[in-house]
């Protein structure tokens, strides 16, 4: 039997049952553990830090549905009962694949994101616009004239909404305590429509888009959902905003998703998954005050990716050690983002990826 | 429970042994996901993957009558799959170009921060630190903690897999999480 008593934060991160406890979440292995606390009360902050790292470990994984599994035992059955005794060639491997590929049609479910640790619920209950707006006294506008409608709400936030777009609103509006935590500024909306809310950080302003809200303090964004897409899209033009979803609104695990400019969040509906991506085509948030800012005659990475961020509001995640010999001369005045991004990257010898909303550079750094 | 499972792999080892083919349909069944997301740490190429992990149960399949004489079938399939999958790339590159064998393999698929923040909670700054702190880890550091913590495996094998000695797996080990360790330390303190 191990003794825990000597362990350190280093010796229970690499525990097997330590690390089962954290990762798989059994209830025996829950109640030895909790015991154990009790016991030895003076070691909660070590516990707690060596679940932070455990948990802090997460791998993209890629899921394999149950079917692609069957589709390849099947495949192996199949090759071993033909073939019992020939070792099989490895060109006639792929041909038969290829050939058997085509008869079957296989859709690959790919999932980003180890989603290990989020708990699903079935029962979850309906937050379709009609629920939600059918309990409450409200008032609505529909804009079916084929145009954009462009409203004024009681706290002097604008919105345009879509055409074949409907939103709705207290009478009490921006008034009345919604939430538990204060004064709200609540809006049901279906379908699609770009909100410039006013700023005003006692009252959150909250956009119900059937299962996802999004909530900030003031800000421009656009969200979309009709009833009949199958992704809700968050688009961030200025300010930041937080989504999350109504499922998840009561307990005490929230996860909120924030948004900053450039950023859209797609929710998928069925699969209940959130996906940060950034817009094809970035806008600068802030233009550099001189249009000379971003003409650059040797000068360090840093300080060049530092105005990129800044002027689109974009997070650039790069190695600041590893990058720190490296300098640009370029006139990057006209270019879009990615233009940018492309030059910069082939002048260093690196690439850049877009990972969660952020531009990721990978370089082995300069001479 | 873990054990029970190695008596279940036991028993499909000595059926397999026996000429039973739904043995062998059941491993593959149960790794199956494992061993394909090992694959897909040195290549993106999806039927490539799938091919490998075809020949290597093929190969299982061949060398049947010594099945029950493995000891770990994880670390066993992992081996095998990885030995595959890296042959198999550089046959291709050597058509293409140049290529150096061993340690010239990406290991392509980065720690995930982005389901921290969604499941949670973890700030921007948090987040940030978090990624920086998992950027400097170097490829072979994502390969021990993917293969200590996703794949369960112990020293021994993660050393036999990665051909590193016993005591570089732990020292390499030690030295990951020495750094999320602080990372995670001063943030506690904070709170």
């Amino acid at each position: 039997m191990k003794d825990f008593r000597l362990y350190d934060i280093s010796d229970f991160v690499i525990d097997e049952d330590f690390i089962r406890w954290v990762h798989e979440q059994r209830e025996e292995d829950s109640l030895f553990w909790n015991g154990w606390l009790q016991q030895h009360p003076d070691k909660h902050l070590v516990i707690a830090t060596a679940r932070r790292i455990v948990e802090s470990i997460q791998f993209k994984q890629t899921a394999i549905d149950g079917q692609t599994v069957e589709l390849e035992v099947n495949r192996l059955l199949h090759t071993i009962t033909k073939e019992q005794v020939k070792p099989v060639s490895r060109k006639g491997m792929v041909i038969s694949f290829k050939r058997w590929y085509a008869a079957a049609a296989v859709v690959l479910l790919c999932a980003t994101g180890a989603w290990y640790f989020f708990i699903r619920n079935n029962s979850i209950p309906p937050f379709a616009y009609t629920t939600m707006v059918a309990a409450k006294q409200l008032i609505e506008h529909v804009n079916t004239s084929g145009k954009p409608l462009v409203l004024t709400l009681p706290d002097g936030s604008r919105l345009t909404l879509a055409s074949g777009s409907r939103v709705s609103y207290a009478h009490t509006f921006g008034s009345a305590d919604t939430a538990k935590n204060g004064v709200t500024r609540d809006v049901y909306l279906l379908g699609e429509a770009f909100f410039e809310v006013t700023k005003d950080p006692h009252r959150p302003f909250r956009v119900f888009a059937n299962e996802i809200v999004t909530k900030v303090l003031g800000t421009s964004f656009t969200v979309r959902s009709f009833e009949k897409d199958t992704t809700i899209q968050v688009t961030v033009r200025t300010g930041k905003v937080t989504v999350y979803a109504q499922a998840a609104a009561a307990s005490r695990a929230r996860s909120e998703i924030i948004l900053t400019p450039n950023q859209q969040l797609v929710y998928e509906r069925s699969a209940q998954k959130f996906q940060k991506v950034l817009l094809n085509n970035p806008a600068m948030i802030a233009p550099p005050v001189a249009e000379k800012t971003l003409v650059y005659d040797d000068a360090p990475l840093d300080k060049v990716f530092s105005d990129l961020s800044k002027a689109y509001g974009i997070n650039i995640v790069f190695d600041s050690d590893l990058l720190k010999k490296c300098t640009v001369t370029a006139d990057l005045t006209n270019e879009s983002f990615y233009r940018k991004l492309v030059l910069i990257c082939s002048a260093i010898d690196a690439h850049y990826e877009v990972i969660d909303g952020q531009v990721v550079i990978e370089s082995s750094g300069c001479k | 429970m873990l054990n029970n499972d190695t008596q279940l792999e036991a028993q499909w080892l000595q059926r397999l042994q026996q000429n039973d083919e739904q043995a062998l349909a059941a491993i593959m069944r149960k790794y199956y996901t494992a061993l394909y997301n090992y694959g897909a740490r040195f290549t993106s190429d999806d039927a490539l993957i799938k091919d490998c992990i075809q020949e290597v149960f093929i190969s299982l399949w061949q060398r049947r009558e010594n099945a029950a004489s493995i000891l770990s079938p994880r670390y066993y399939l992992l081996r095998a799959v990885k030995n595959k999958v890296l042959k198999s790339l550089h046959q291709h590159t050597i058509k293409t170009g140049s290529f150096e064998p061993g340690e010239a393999y990406d290991f392509l698929q980065e720690l995930s921060v982005e389901t921290l923040i969604i499941d949670k909670q973890l700030s921007d700054e948090q987040a940030m630190v978090l990624r920086k702190t998992m950027s400097q880890l170097s490829k072979r550091q994502h390969e021990l903690i993917y293969l200590k913590f996703y794949q369960h495996l112990d020293h021994a094998q993660i050393a036999g897999l990665m051909n590193l000695s016993r005591q570089s797996v732990y020292n390499l080990l030690h030295e990951t999480i020495q750094k999320l360790r602080s990372l995670w330390q001063a943030e506690l303190f904070n709170q």
